[in-house]
């Protein structure tokens, strides 16, 4: 009978230990992720002067930030960065796990390859692409071009061009990761299947359509969602590449709310509100795709 | 006939047809094609480094006139690259080591010990996981000032320890560990730390070096937060001061792309050294980016 609360007081000092273990690592999650979050739903309700909040002002801020003309642009932008990035970087990665995929020899070279601009610093990697498009007679594509006979362009000076090049630089960057990603999920569907299928008489293209395509259709849609999350985010991009021009055809939400908070005004409650926008726009579009998936998921 | 394994769609019998034939030579094109894509920018920037202002801006040669390594040396040089490279050093060190404990002993908690309502912090780490990261810099970076820690590595250094996907995969990992171990350990005395430290650790050498490998380089590269703590200061790193030459073009565009090598050259030593542990475990890290 006396061992009984002796074991549980026991029990109860090692729960103790546990959480005490814990706690350096949980004070640093509150600190650099979980507070901030609060945080800047709260700011976003206040007026604020530096980094102390004045008084609250209810949604003051938000209709402020929404009816500038910026945000409207930056908000059509900021959806024309995700429509590029799904044509152009949601396939492409498909598409090179497939070739990739079917090598034989050289497979990890070309995968390797693949995966190194992935390593590279995402500010380096903007510079040096900017060195590319320079609608300088030395830039480097105009090189490349004028040796077909294209006469000299000046790309991040065109408001049609802007986005597309610096969805097409991200891609670059980040394909190749996604790539192993898919090669994984590849690797994934068994051999037999396609031996029986060939034997079935279907071709190769038949296979890819029937057989892997189908395999790796959930991965795909984990990624779409992951992808433009990320793509939202878009931001240091158009701040280093074009400053958000020309006339603010490239400037992203993000970039907004970094302009409000430390382009010099650094009002941090209307910054906020833009970053409480994206996160609500975020959020609505992790449902409607949750929700897409769990129809598609119950017709199976 | 030396038989080739395939472990794709296409199969050793489909060769024997001509247009399959044709479409794997096809496939072989675009991979290589693939391989000059991503490399061909890389090599340019370092032939562009050997050009001074004046060509750099004027010449229509892809190739440098010559090759004078004394271009970046005298870069190096006048711009102080050598004390940035310092500053980037300590940096990635902290970062490494915050990541590594506090994460690790996050983990160790979540994934092992697992105490009365660790299932709410397991759900709040995997949440985070979901939620854009650049929204929360701006009360982030109040918070520093207000604790005083502008131009200091120290928030720096801690925020990697508070990385939700470090997080899972060492919970991923050490729940793949075989529990009689870690009993054996607490029945021969040792204390829930000590387990750890003597025990866990040991065992987690693969998940403590990928996640290295990832830190290193995600600090290295790392720019907002670090530009906004530690600007205007002595403690700036590489990529800050990459930032602020491309924000404030204080430097002439030559300096800049031999700035741009500077940078990239310990990210491409990593890979190089690392590249089998860095492709083989960019599945679960790359999930979230």
């Amino acid at each position: 009978m006396r061992a009984q609360p002796k074991a549980s007081r026991a029990r109860t000092a090692e729960t103790f230990k546990s959480w005490l273990i814990m706690l350096p690592g949980l004070i640093l999650m509150c600190f650099f992720v979980w507070e901030p979050l609060f945080e800047s739903i709260r700011m976003s309700l206040y007026k604020t002067r530096n980094v102390e909040l004045v008084r609250f002002v209810g949604l003051d801020n938000f209709i402020s930030v929404v009816t500038k003309d910026d945000f409207l642009q930056a908000l059509q932008n900021t959806f024309s960065y995700t429509f590029w990035s799904l044509l152009i970087g949601f396939f492409l990665p498909i598409v090179m796990a497939i070739l990739i995929g079917e090598t034989t020899k050289g497979k990890g070279f070309f995968r390797t390859a693949a995966y190194l601009p992935n390593m590279l610093p995402g500010l380096a990697v903007i510079i040096l692409w900017s060195a590319f498009f320079s609608g300088e007679k030395s830039g480097v594509l105009n090189i490349l071009l004028s040796g077909l006979g294209i006469p000299r362009q000046t790309y991040l000076t065109r408001a049609e061009w802007v986005i597309p090049i610096i969805i097409l630089i991200a891609t670059w960057k980040g394909a190749g990761a996604t790539t192993l990603i898919y090669m994984a999920g590849m690797a994934g569907v068994s051999a037999e299947l396609y031996e029986a299928a060939a034997i079935d008489g279907a071709t190769v293209w038949q296979r890819i359509i029937h057989i892997l395509l189908p395999a790796v259709r959930k991965l795909a849609g984990t990624l779409l969602i992951l992808q433009i999350i990320s793509v939202f985010q878009i931001m240091y991009e158009p701040m280093v590449l074009t400053k958000g021009g020309p006339d603010n055809a490239s400037l992203s939400l993000m970039q907004l709310m970094w302009q409000y908070a430390f382009g010099g005004s650094m009002n941090y409650g209307k910054a906020s509100a833009v970053a409480v926008i994206v996160t609500l726009i975020l959020l609505l579009m992790t449902a409607v795709y949750s929700y897409f998936n769990r129809k598609e998921s119950d017709w199976d | 006939m030396k038989s080739i394994q395939r472990t794709g769609v296409i199969r050793d019998y489909d060769m024997h047809s001509a247009s399959v034939r044709a479409g794997y030579g096809l496939i072989l094109a675009l991979c290589v094609l693939l391989v000059i894509v991503a490399v061909f920018p890389l090599i340019w920037v370092v032939l562009a480094g050997f050009k001074d202002l004046k060509e750099f801006v004027s010449s229509t040669s892809l190739l440098p006139e010559k090759y004078d390594i004394s271009m970046f040396t005298t870069t190096w040089n006048q711009l102080g690259i050598a004390k940035n490279y310092l500053n980037s050093l300590i940096s990635v060190v902290g970062s490494v080591v915050c990541a590594l404990v506090f994460n690790g002993l996050l983990g160790y908690g979540i994934g092992i010990l697992r105490p009365k309502g660790y299932g709410v912090v397991k759900k709040m780490v995997m949440f985070s996981l979901l939620m854009p990261t650049t929204i929360s810099i701006v009360p982030l970076f109040m918070n520093i000032q207000n604790l005083g820690m502008g131009n200091s590595f120290l928030p720096l250094w801690l925020s990697f320890g508070a990385n939700a996907m470090y997080i899972i995969l060492f919970v991923q990992f050490f729940e793949s560990l075989p529990m009689s171990i870690i009993e054996a350990g607490r029945i021969d005395g040792c204390s829930q730390l000590q387990t750890f430290f003597r025990i866990v650790l040991p065992l987690s050498k693969p998940i403590c070096a990928v996640i290295s490998i990832f830190a290193v380089n995600a600090a290295w590269s790392d720019f907002l937060l670090p530009y906004l703590v530690l600007r205007g200061g002595d403690k700036q790193t590489v990529m800050v001061r990459l930032f602020v030459f491309s924000t404030e073009q204080t430097v002439n565009a030559d300096n800049m792309m031999r700035s741009v090598v500077f940078s990239m050259i310990p990210p491409i030593i990593l890979f190089f050294i690392f590249q089998k542990q860095l492709t083989e475990n960019a599945v679960s890290v790359g999930i979230k980016g």
